[in-house]
């Protein structure tokens, strides 16, 4: 029988089919992850192309070496063709019932590393702290110079999960208005704080890590774990151990450890699964200047984590008509294969 | 001499109008309505640069660029797309600009200006 289950955040339901569970080998795509199809021709994003982007905003690069030059490991441009434009945050027009607002925000994107063929979770921990630092140095910079509401940092890899490019890279756009499904995980967690005196993910953390069945793994300073109402088969999270509203405050010597995990988790994710597509998604508080005001003791609240989806499964009618999900592999059955890898 | 500027548009009527439209600017204009036929005449002659439409049958434009830079990376490349979508995909980043097709061509007259240094 299928069981539903209730995410404690979100409040959003969950359908765990477990009589038509599924095992890894049954996502494997027939053959090889599908190659790269830009990469006989040409890709912005590798080294030697640095005059096809915008000038860099921010780069990790040997001492000596021009911006715009070859020589960099990891490399932050605007997007050559944004969608959304910088700018002083717009006031809101109305037209009737409906509001609007300029299309202001800033949208960059993170190219992790100047190797076509070298994804994120291939890269040498010391490279992936790398990374994080430059999203940690981005986003202060967002917020602090461009008083932006919330900075979203999120990684697709692979065609199914949105990415147009295979050389590895991570975007960040900032928007001058919270998102929905933020303000959503942020009102969850008030009211949950409310309710156990503490914060409701460190308390989640706690269960995890008492239940054991969905861990996937850890370090003194991080658990991966599969969330019990996960949406999708092989769905993880990072998550801190010490509680934390804001990606930013990570400290330097906590990178190390983030980088490990996070390379752990992926290199257990491609060997299970056979490398699919996935997206990483980071959630944290808003904008510490601004949530301060408008959510008072969201630093106590919110605790900043990474999400990890795999794309091995489509979101159709039901998911859209009703917000629950459909998944064919139980966490604790998805957790075990990942621990086993 | 005049600025020579490949223009790669499948609809012919399209083709005439940046013809004339672009020749009144002063520019040696060659038009073509496909991918292929492009790689033809960069193969034959140098242009100094590029208009091309995405959507386009055979090989389309973000599929023509990306085999340009394979080949030479210092023609200017101008995307004029009907479509804002194709945007997010960063091979259009092999382009110079990307300007939305409109019922004036002021927008393109300007970026062509612009990449050509006039």
């Amino acid at each position: 029988m299928s069981e539903l289950r209730k995410d404690l955040i979100s409040g959003r339901w969950v359908i765990i089919a477990t009589e038509r569970s599924k095992r890894p080998d049954d996502f494997r795509p027939s053959g090889a992850t599908s190659p790269a199809p830009e990469a006989p021709g040409f890709c912005p994003f590798c080294e030697g192309s640095e005059t096809k982007t915008p000038p860099e905003v921010y780069a990790l690069r040997a001492p000596g070496t021009p911006p715009d030059s070859p020589g960099w490991t990891v490399r932050v441009v605007p997007n050559k063709f944004p969608a959304l434009t910088p700018g002083p945050p717009p006031p809101r027009a109305s037209r009737g019932v409906y509001q609007s607002m300029e299309g202001r925000g800033v949208h960059e994107v993170v190219i992790e590393n100047p190797d076509h063929a070298l994804e994120l979770g291939d890269l040498p921990a010391g490279h992936i702290r790398d990374v994080l630092r430059v999203f940690q140095l981005r986003i202060k910079a967002i917020e602090r110079e461009l008083h932006y509401q919330y900075v979203q940092i999120f990684k697709n890899k692979g065609k199914e999960a949105g990415a147009s490019l295979s050389h590895p890279h991570s975007q960040i756009v900032a928007t001058p208005i919270v998102p929905k499904r933020v303000k959503e995980e942020i009102y969850g967690a008030d009211h949950l704080y409310r309710t156990f005196k503490e914060c409701s993910f460190c308390r989640i953390l706690r269960e995890e890590e008492a239940a054991g069945s969905r861990i996937i793994a850890k370090n003194p300073e991080f658990t991966a774990f599969a969330p019990y109402a996960s949406r999708f088969p092989f769905e993880m999270t990072v998550m801190p151990k010490r509680h934390s509203a804001f990606f930013t405050d990570v400290r330097e010597d906590e990178l190390g450890p983030l980088a490990e995990i996070l390379k752990d988790v992926l290199t257990r994710l491609k060997k299970t699964v056979n490398d699919p597509p996935f997206n990483m998604v980071l959630h944290q508080a808003p904008n510490p200047s601004l949530s301060a005001k408008d959510w008072p003791e969201l630093h106590l609240k919110s605790h900043w984590h990474f999400e990890i989806i795999p794309i091995l499964t489509k979101v159709a009618g039901f998911e859209w008509g009703t917000g629950f999900y459909i998944n064919p592999v139980p966490p604790e059955t998805g957790a075990e294969f990942l621990r086993q890898s | 001499m005049k600025k020579k500027i490949l223009v790669v548009e499948d609809e012919k009527t399209l083709c005439l109008l940046y013809e004339e439209e672009l020749s009144r600017e002063g520019y040696d204009i060659t038009a073509v309505t496909d991918a292929e036929a492009a790689l033809a005449r960069l193969a034959q002659e140098s242009f100094d640069l590029i208009v091309t439409d995405i959507r386009m049958p055979g090989k389309n434009g973000i599929e023509l660029i990306t085999q340009i830079m394979g080949l030479r990376k210092d023609i200017p490349i101008i995307i004029n797309s009907a479509y804002q979508s194709y945007k997010e995909d960063f091979m259009t980043w092999a382009a110079d600009a990307y300007v939305v097709k409109s019922s004036s061509l002021d927008e393109l007259k300007s970026k062509i200006k612009q990449l050509l240094g006039d």
